[in-house]
């Protein structure tokens, strides 16, 4: 009996395995392709477009792309977007989780106006409300530096806010009423009762945080006026003419390379998310 | 209408809370928006000062721009499909990575991939290839005996389902969240339903779906307000242009490009407004709705 | 745990105060120049060393500078300009020189011509015309440009087919493109050829121009010239001489490396002539190409083809060194050292010191659209005015929407198509009278 058990375990292991795995080649076979094109020399990059391998692998791009522009390398560009993102993501990570408490558990007046509000910042494009902001940052002195892009990620952003409040809305509320019957005032209950459950949404959000501030694009591009202020997605933007020659290798070598910081963020913290947080011994 | 009584200590406790937004939303964000909200009823080219015209451009959205309602189209389609595959997969995906297994944290990173890949430029070329007249999908419908002679990017029949499958290809972020959904439910829930001798089936749809309910609000709210603002998908795959005839012209993209490709900021405002206004009234909608469905284990 | 994340909120709130202490604002005594172009990174490395160079010639001038990609540039000069902060230098485009200084964010060069910091001596006034705007100059021509059919020498041999003549017509152009079709397997032309380049050149080889001088009207009154030409297009493409505009969107539209050209697919392409360095580099060794002209409507007719300014450098309305910027320009226009770094890289110098000067360092390609532009100098026709105002609108919610995709899918007929396309442009072209 408990052979047959184990037999068909074993089994559902495979069967498990070989469906994840199937599927993931889908998943994966962008980066294969970013990777195996980046190392494609000139001649074969559009000539075996859809090849994953090489024949002649080279690595001719990632040098050439290194360069950047004039005397301003990647190094430069990696320098300016690991700052913004890592202050960013820290700061939208805290002060999100600060603000969702507020709205998840408090009762105050005028609430649900203020979180329509809240909701009503994302349904606006950004792009239409480009240059207003812009006349308002040039007004504050904050163009061509880093500060239109940080600062406001200490305000919270929506999409955060609203997220870890549906997860603090998911904890039993005998946990806070538990805390302030011991004496802690809704400061010290956020910090020692809701953080630490919160700890997978502000892990999804820090893995959000940090990839979105990577990746943005359009902010950058508005507020910094000097390419040694240049993030990476600027960078790469630059390197392309759609009406003149374009090194598409050294874009494919230097966009593979901007993928790893993210990918590493996310492995790191991921594993945070396996530890489920089981409620039960804190209810005692 | 009831009155609800705020304690004074909790109210002023509760704006403390909130007032790093509250500050944010006043000092940074509360302009741009006024400005918008203004600017729609405008005349303005960007490059000389606004002229009020009333409900000028309103009328012209809807009585004499043919792209106007293309573009329309092209949005609800592309909302309305993609939003529940995408969540649905995301589903699917969290519920097949969330377990202790060998091997979960490599599958994490492999299935997250493709987001990470994100809106470059090398996506947009990659796209491309994979749906060319002689790109991977058609290798692989030739492979099992399929036509695979149809130009998707080109074909306006399927223009639009490419950028589809792209989005749901990148499922990365409603996934993870499902995933921290799942971490979050009391793991004593389970135990003591099998002892109670519920086999996985019922245990998904009497724990897992009610206790996930919070986490599903939040999810199709926010992707649908993805699905109605999209823009980058169009953008880098058909350049900007939601071409072909129109058929993946997103509203967003339009608007971008009335208001800064035909220096047309005006108009393109009053596109923004009627498109706050349709995607409030739809959220509104699915928040009235969610006493109905969702599950609140504090409430 | 605890400490560390503490340390860390108390940094991140900390950053913003410290980071702007940092600021390169060194008050300095020296004169402040901005300049902003677009491009790829081959022009960014070579503006960037032009620019290096002035700062040595110059030590009193501080140059601040920054670049983007096509489109980028667009939203990030508008953006710019409605603050109120724009460079002093901008690079600008022959479809936009109107609009930008009808809205009078430009300075006229004029008085930097007269005074002689900008030095014209060395340039025929055909070359600069191109930035004239009722009567002043707003942008000075970086490179001269004229639009071309790139023949495949190979596949022209191989067909058995003799090069066509420079004045070859439309008509004369089909038959070639059928018979390299039918003989080679190929098609006989590329994608790109219902653009709106070919709207304006089709009646400019009529001696009229796709709109009329004060940009308030279309320029034509047959609309049957524009919807004969779109017929044969279609035609062409139906037959499959001629990429469809499935597969001009989807694979060949999408940039220089992946036109048929290159792969061997396509045995004539149409390009503007300062792209012929990035064709020659992208079908790699090995391979003969020749510039011709564009076909015309007549043999004896006015060409179909123009000498156009690749793009400008302009002065900005707002900015504070007119003077300084003025200076730039010159130097990028007559400093030979400059010259060899930048290559012709935007086009075919102005000044003949200039393109005597720099000759020899060029390659074969370059020197083959050196040439090329040597032979449209002699036979073209004049130079229209810059687009009018609107024009980007036409472009976008009325060309591609209304004339050139519904026709190509079939929706309407090229005589439909044209018909609301000259309706359509005459309405927002109303608006500038």
């Amino acid at each position: 009996m408990v052979e047959v058990n184990r037999s068909k375990r074993t089994r559902n292991t495979i069967i498990y395995h070989v469906l994840v795995i199937g599927i993931g080649i889908f998943m994966i076979y962008p980066i294969l392709w970013l990777g195996g094109s980046s190392l494609k020399p000139d001649g074969e990059i559009w000539t075996r477009m859809s090849a994953i391998f090489p024949l002649k692998p080279t690595l001719q791009h990632y040098v050439d792309g290194w360069k950047g522009f004039g005397n301003i390398s990647f190094a430069v560009f990696y320098k300016n977007t690991a700052i913004i993102s890592v202050v960013t993501t820290l700061a939208l990570v805290f002060s999100s989780a600060f603000i969702a408490y507020g709205f998840a558990r408090l009762h105050f007046p005028m609430k649900k106006f203020w979180f329509a509000c809240m909701l009503a910042t994302l349904m606006l494009p950004l792009q239409i409300q480009l240059i207003p902001q812009y006349i308002m940052f040039s007004k504050l002195h904050w163009v061509n530096s880093f500060k239109p892009i940080i600062i406001p990620s200490f305000f919270g952003r929506a999409f955060f806010i609203f997220m870890i409040v549906q997860f603090i809305r998911g904890v039993p509320r005998s946990l806070d009423e538990a805390a302030e019957i011991d004496g802690c005032n809704r400061f010290k209950t956020f910090f020692t009762i809701i953080m630490p459950l919160c700890t997978p949404a502000m892990i999804t959000a820090a893995i959000f945080a940090f990839y979105w501030s990577w990746g943005e694009f359009l902010m950058p591009l508005i507020y910094l006026n000097k390419p040694k202020l240049y993030t990476i997605s600027l960078a790469l933007r630059s390197f392309s003419d759609p009406s003149g020659q374009t090194d598409w290798g050294a874009i494919y070598a230097m966009s593979f390379l901007s993928l790893l910081p993210v990918f590493v963020i996310f492995i790191a913290l991921q594993k945070y998310l396996i530890e489920g947080i089981s409620t039960e011994g804190l209810k005692g | 209408m009831k009155i609800k009584k705020h304690s004074t200590r909790e109210s002023i406790d509760g704006y403390l809370f909130i007032l790093p937004w509250l500050i944010g939303f006043l000092g940074l964000n509360l302009i741009p928006m006024v400005a918008t909200l203004y600017l729609g009823f405008t005349d303005f080219d960007m490059l000389s000062s606004p002229e009020f015209t009333g409900l000028a451009n309103f009328i012209r959205m809807f009585t004499d721009d043919v792209r106007y309602w293309a573009s329309v189209k092209a949005t609800l389609y592309f909302a309305f499909v993609s939003v529940p595959v995408r969540l649905v997969f995301a589903l699917f995906v969290a519920m097949m990575l969330h377990n202790n297994r060998r091997g979960t944290h490599f599958y994490r990173a492999l299935y997250y991939a493709p987001s990470v890949v994100g809106s470059s430029v090398a996506v947009a070329v990659m796209w491309r290839e994979i749906f060319g007249p002689n790109g991977l999908f058609n290798a692989i419908l030739a492979k099992v005996h399929l036509p695979a002679d149809t130009v998707w990017l080109g074909d306006p029949r399927f223009a639009i389902w490419t950028l589809i499958l792209l989005v749901v290809w990148q499922f990365g972020s409603p996934m993870l969240i499902f995933l921290a959904g799942l971490k979050q439910i009391p793991t004593d829930l389970y135990e003591s339903s099998s002892i109670d001798g519920a086999g996985p089936v019922r245990q998904f749809f009497k724990i897992t779906l009610p206790m996930l309910t919070p986490i599903f609000l939040f999810n199709l709210v926010m992707q649908m307000i993805t699905g109605f603002t999209a823009f980058t998908q169009s953008f880098i795959v058909t350049n900007g242009k939601g071409t072909p005839l129109d058929t993946t012209n997103f509203y967003a993209l339009y608007l971008y490009s009335r208001a800064f490709e035909s220096f047309q900021m005006g108009y393109g405002s009053a596109m923004a407004i009627v498109l706050l206004i349709a995607v409030a009234l739809f959220t509104g909608l699915i928040f009235k709705s969610s006493p109905m469905w969702v599950h609140y284990e504090s409430e | 745990m605890k400490k560390a994340i503490l340390l860390l909120i108390v940094l991140t709130v900390l950053f913003p105060l410290v980071a702007n202490g940092g600021g390169d604002k060194a008050a300095s005594a020296k004169e402040e120049l901005s300049i902003i172009w677009w491009g790829s990174q081959n022009r960014h490395d070579r503006t960037i060393k032009a620019i290096e160079l002035y700062m040595e010639k110059n030590p009193n001038v501080e140059v601040t500078y920054e670049f983007a990609g096509w489109t980028d540039y667009w939203t990030k000069t508008t953006t710019m300009a409605a603050g109120g902060m724009l460079p002093d230098v901008m690079q600008q485009d022959y479809a936009r020189l109107a609009e930008w200084q009808e809205k009078n964010l430009l300075t006229a060069l004029d008085p930097y011509i007269k005074d002689g910091t900008i030095d014209l001596s060395n340039v025929v006034d055909s070359a600069i015309a191109g930035g004239r705007i009722n009567g002043e100059l707003y942008g000075l021509n970086l490179g001269m440009n004229s639009e071309c059919f790139v023949l495949d020498v190979d596949a022209f041999e191989k067909a058995g087919i003799p090069l066509p003549p420079q004045n070859w017509t439309w008509d004369q152009f089909e038959s070639i493109a059928r018979e390299l079709h039918d003989k080679l397997g190929i098609y006989g032309m590329g994608d790109g050829m219902l653009g709106e380049q070919h709207w304006k050149t089709i009646y400019l080889s009529n001696g009229e121009y796709a709109y009329n001088d004060a940009g308030t009207d279309v320029g034509y009154t047959d609309e049957s010239l524009f919807a004969d030409y779109s017929e044969m297009i279609v035609n062409m493409q139906n037959d499959g001489v001629i990429p469809n505009r499935e597969l001009e969107l989807a694979k060949y539209g999408i940039s220089i490396e992946t036109k048929g050209m290159v792969s061997k697919e396509s045995a004539m392409e149409y390009f503007w002539s300062n792209q012929l360095t990035a064709l020659t580099s992208a079908a790699g060794e090995g391979r003969h190409f020749y510039m011709t002209h564009k076909p015309r409507l007549t043999a004896d007719g006015p060409a179909a083809n123009y000498l156009k300014p690749s793009m400008f450098f302009s002065i900005s309305a707002q900015t504070e060194n007119a003077a300084g910027a003025a200076k730039f320009i010159n130097y990028f226009t007559n400093d030979l050292d400059v010259n060899k770094i930048l290559a012709a890289e935007r086009g075919v110098p102005i000044s003949s010191a200039i393109r005597a000067g720099i000759k020899d360092l060029m390659g074969p390609a370059q020197i083959e659209s050196f040439n090329y532009i040597d032979r449209v100098a002699q036979d073209n026709s004049p130079l229209p005015n810059p687009d009018p105002v609107g024009h980007s609108d036409i472009v976008n919610n009325v060309y591609n929407p209304m004339y050139l995709d519904p026709m190509c899918y079939g929706v309407i007929t090229p005589q439909e198509a044209v018909h609301t396309l000259t309706v359509e442009a005459k309405k927002i072209l109303a608006k500038n009278k």
